[in-house]
């Protein structure tokens, strides 16, 4: 094991702007984007940078979009389940399933795809593939394929599909899930990823240390968040972003046989941003059983979807709240439910910590616990005003083994 | 042989599905207990991914009905290559019920066979029994 150098600045290269963690102070830029992000790093943060060796410099990044993934597995409950979530965990953003029983009726993915997973079986178990399998990737576009179930179709399926990695079982010999193969895996493609885009490429000038994907930092950052906030265990984090919301959650919060290690999953709702994906929102909420209570409750009329002011943007704000803790509740099933129940703190973080107020973000969740739940009391709400989150886990990553 | 095994519905009741881990363990069998609170799919799920000769479901707190009258609807889905025995025992009924009706009505739902409150060991005798039938077979 080798023990790296403790981090001294750490940077969080987004889409849309940059963070910078120097002695305790974390700053703020908007990108611009008519040059290319190394050199606007340079340009705003160059004393930072120069006063610093590249073993000092940490970066994350989410620049990339995230990665896209075809996972292909022989059950819901524990094959695909168990592998979606260890993909969200490790970054990804876009997941598309396919159930391996369905294979006759599935369509492939048009999009090309950028990692397609095959998973299934517990160690022992044969025969779970079959010509269909490779009739079926015949149709998918991606740049790599990976085998994470049981041993014993490696040979058959490498036999027949090119370049295919193979992983440790996603299944351990309990059922139970065995994630870190091909988490690593997925932190080290999309690292691989991020290396090979033009406009980061050339932050390796500035970083000795390996740039990881910001949502895998926001994820390691979960267990030291309690020493800085005032959050309470079971909480959940809501990141809402431009283009995407993530949740994270304790694992306490669900009734499940996952037990992944970190003790907090992270799952992605690609299409409930509020500026990128603004539209899909607005057309999720539409559809939404309880959205004209909700415009009532907050006073504001339907004409607020069709405006750009400052009011619009708190009200989708509001909404991706109200809709995540309903995707995630027992009024859906689609997604995992979350014992919301037993929930003590909601932390809000990303974009949505400079725009909305205690008092909107309250406001929300309890119209969420009063009309959905019936529940009187609601979880606390902690903003992440400061945007710190993801530099908790940065702070530790150079503690891990380095191998 | 492999058995999945685990407690159906919204059933906390945890003991008996301990002591069916164990007795199923004594008896050589390779266990893949899903514990309580198990969903019917998460039963049947698990025989895909396992490849289980036996499934065995316990039911204690009077819901088996509710939650296993659409097995043989859900079965269908399902291509499972071990062509599993399906059992299920525990408290199968709820209030005044004629015991013996219970029988022939989890029969009816796809299972092989049925132990409303009997005794376990003569019981799972009896499963292994039939297993080393079909097995001859
Ligand atoms: C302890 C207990 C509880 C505890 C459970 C704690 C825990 N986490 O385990 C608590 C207090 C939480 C509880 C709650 C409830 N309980 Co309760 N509980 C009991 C009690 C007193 C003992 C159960 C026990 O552990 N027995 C010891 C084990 C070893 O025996 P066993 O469970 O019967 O299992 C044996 C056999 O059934 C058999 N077996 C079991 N599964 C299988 C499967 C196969 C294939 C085979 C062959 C055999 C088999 O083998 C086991 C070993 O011999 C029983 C009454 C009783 N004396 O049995 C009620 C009892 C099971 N509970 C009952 C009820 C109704 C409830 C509640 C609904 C009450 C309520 N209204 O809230 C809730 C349900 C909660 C839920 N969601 O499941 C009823 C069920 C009635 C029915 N089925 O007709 C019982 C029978 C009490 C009664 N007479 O009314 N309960």
């Amino acid at each position: 094991m080798k023990i790296q150098n403790m981090p001294k600045v750490l940077f969080d290269v987004g889409s849309t702007y940059f963070k910078v963690y120097e002695e305790g102070q974390i700053s703020h830029y908007f990108r611009d984007f008519t040059i290319p992000i190394y050199q606007d790093l340079k340009n705003k943060c160059h004393k930072t940078i120069e006063s610093h060796t590249p073993e000092e410099i940490w970066i994350c990044s989410s620049a990339n979009g995230g990665l896209s993934t075809l996972i292909i597995g022989s059950s819901h409950s524990f094959s695909l389940k168990y592998t979606v979530n260890t993909a969200f965990n490790s970054g990804i953003n876009i997941i598309d399933t396919m159930l391996y029983s369905d294979i006759d009726t599935a369509n492939p993915p048009i999009e090309k795809i950028d990692v397609v997973i095959i998973t299934g079986g517990i160690d022992g178990v044969k025969d779970i593939f079959d010509s269909r399998l490779f009739e079926y990737l015949k149709k998918v576009t991606y740049n790599h394929i990976v085998y994470a179930g049981s041993k014993d179709n490696i040979e058959y399926l490498s036999n027949h599909i090119e370049n295919l990695v193979i992983l440790d079982n996603i299944l351990d010999n309990r059922l139970k899930i065995n994630e870190k193969a091909l988490k690593q895996y997925l932190t080290d493609l999309y690292q691989k990823d991020i290396m090979a885009r033009e406009d980061i490429k050339p932050l390796y000038q500035i970083t000795a240390n390996q740039i990881y994907p910001t949502p895998y930092i926001v994820n390691l950052s979960l267990p030291y968040i309690s020493e800085s906030l005032d959050v309470a265990d079971p909480f959940i984090v809501i990141d809402i972003g431009g283009a995407t919301t993530d949740i994270h959650y304790s694992t306490d919060l669900i009734n499940d046989n996952i037990t992944g290690e970190g003790g907090y999953d992270r799952l992605v709702f690609k299409k409930l941003g509020v500026y990128k994906s603004r539209e899909s929102l607005i057309f999720t909420a539409k559809r939404n059983e309880y959205v004209y209570e909700l415009l009532n409750y907050l006073g504001v009329t339907e004409d607020i979807f069709d405006s750009n002011s400052k009011e619009a943007v708190k009200f989708l704000m509001q909404l991706a709240i109200f809709l995540v803790l309903y995707k995630v509740s027992r009024h859906h099933g689609e997604y995992i439910e979350l014992k919301l129940d037993i929930l003590n703190s909601v932390v809000l973080t990303g974009g949505i910590s400079k725009v909305l107020s205690e008092e909107d973000a309250v406001i929300i969740v309890k119209f969420f616990y009063k009309k959905l739940l019936n529940f009187h009391n609601t979880p606390d709400i902690v903003i992440d005003r400061n945007y710190e989150i993801w530099t908790y886990g940065m702070k530790h990553l150079h503690k891990k083994d380095k191998t | 042989m492999r058995v999945v095994t685990g407690v159906v519905g919204n059933d906390v009741h945890v003991v008996a599905n301990r002591l069916i881990e164990i007795s199923l363990k004594e008896r050589g069998f390779d266990v893949y207990n899903l514990g309580v609170n198990t969903y019917l799919e998460e039963f049947l799920d698990a025989l895909i991914e396992t490849d289980a000769e036996l499934l065995l479901i316990s039911s204690l707190n009077g819901e088996a009905e509710g939650w296993c009258r659409n097995l043989k609807a859900l079965k269908s889905k399902y291509n499972f290559r071990s062509n599993p025995l399906f059992v299920i025992g525990g408290n199968l009924g709820v209030g005044e019920m004629d015991p013996d009706a219970l029988i022939p009505k989890f029969k009816a739902y796809g299972f092989d066979l049925v132990y409303h409150q009997k005794d376990l060991n003569e019981s799972l005798d009896e499963v292994e029994e039939v297993l080393k039938q079909r097995i001859e077979v």
